[in-house]
């Protein structure tokens, strides 16, 4: 039984690929942005943060649903 | 794992066991109450001082921050969206410096203010531009979508909540495990990252999606 939730927590925790697949595709899309318009870099990078914020939910849901297997089960 | 849960501090006869988050609320708001009685004494037009210049520069960032979101409701909505980001920079930055656990990891104190949110949310969209039209606004483009819509309303509260307390949570369980191996001197620039700089950044992060929905609820 512990096997089984340890590999369920871990199989939770994959949601990070997405996250980090998600920002590293925004971060390099605004790093061109910002170069080829170095004067719009204050709404470029508002905008990133914001995305940053929204692609990296997925990321914590996976850790907090991690967590909840761990704690509860 | 006993890090992760809250402990009750103290119970009172009437309302039951008071958290640790509900505590370090308390001394935030004093200190914050305080601060904010301190640094408002002589002000003035003529000649400000240093302390007045900086909170205007401060003020001013916020008011015009906000502004740039919601646009002219800013003046109505501005005090309360600047007073939860105050509250949740001191929580999420301030407490962990002093050794106090953030508040903000205990989920029923994300939850209260994601509820605050939703309220704040909807109640915009119904002052701007009224009740039938608030109503109205779930069907569309096409009233299929209705279901979606109107599930909207908890969605996104919920996720503001999570983010917030997952992100907090997160850094806090890894600041607790780095300290559990190293001791010594690592852990300074990886609470640097998580306190200050992932506090900061989830305090704005927080306050700009609740503008951002604000203003969708308001169009």
């Amino acid at each position: 039984m512990e096997t089984i939730i340890a590999i369920g927590a871990a199989i939770a925790v994959l949601t990070g690929i997405g996250a980090g697949v998600g920002i590293g595709i925004a971060t390099g899309k605004a790093a061109e942005a910002i170069a080829r318009q170095p004067e719009a870099e204050s709404k470029i990078s508002k905008n990133l943060i914001l995305g940053c914020a929204l692609a990296e939910a997925t990321a914590i849901y996976g850790f907090i649903i991690g967590l909840l297997i761990i704690i509860l089960l | 794992m006993e890090e992760l849960s809250c402990e009750t501090v103290f119970s009172l006869p009437v309302v039951g066991g008071i958290s640790e988050s509900v505590v370090v609320t308390w001394i935030i708001m004093a200190v914050l109450v305080v601060a904010s009685l301190l640094l408002t004494r002589n002000l003035s037009v003529e000649n400000p001082g240093k302390v007045q210049l900086m909170l205007e520069a401060g003020i001013g960032w916020a008011q015009d921050f906000f502004e740039g979101i919601i646009g002219k409701e800013a003046k109505r909505y501005g005090p309360y969206l600047i007073t939860v980001l105050i509250y949740l920079a001191a929580a999420n930055t301030l407490a962990p410096l002093f050794g106090f656990k953030p508040p903000t990891k205990d989920l029923n104190v994300t939850a209260a203010l994601a509820v605050m949110s939703m309220c704040l949310i909807e109640f915009s969209g119904i002052r701007k531009n009224g009740v039938k039209h608030w109503v109205k606004h779930f069907a569309e483009p096409v009233p299929v979508v209705a279901p979606i819509t109107v599930l909207e309303i908890v969605i996104r509260p919920l996720s503001l909540c999570m983010r917030l307390f997952g992100n907090m949570l997160a850094g806090f369980v890894v600041l607790e495990l780095l300290k559990f191996f190293v001791p010594l001197i690592v852990p300074i620039p990886v609470s640097f990252y998580f306190d200050i700089f992932d506090g900061l950044l989830q305090a704005y992060v927080f306050v700009f999606l609740t503008a951002l929905f604000m203003t969708e609820e308001m169009e």
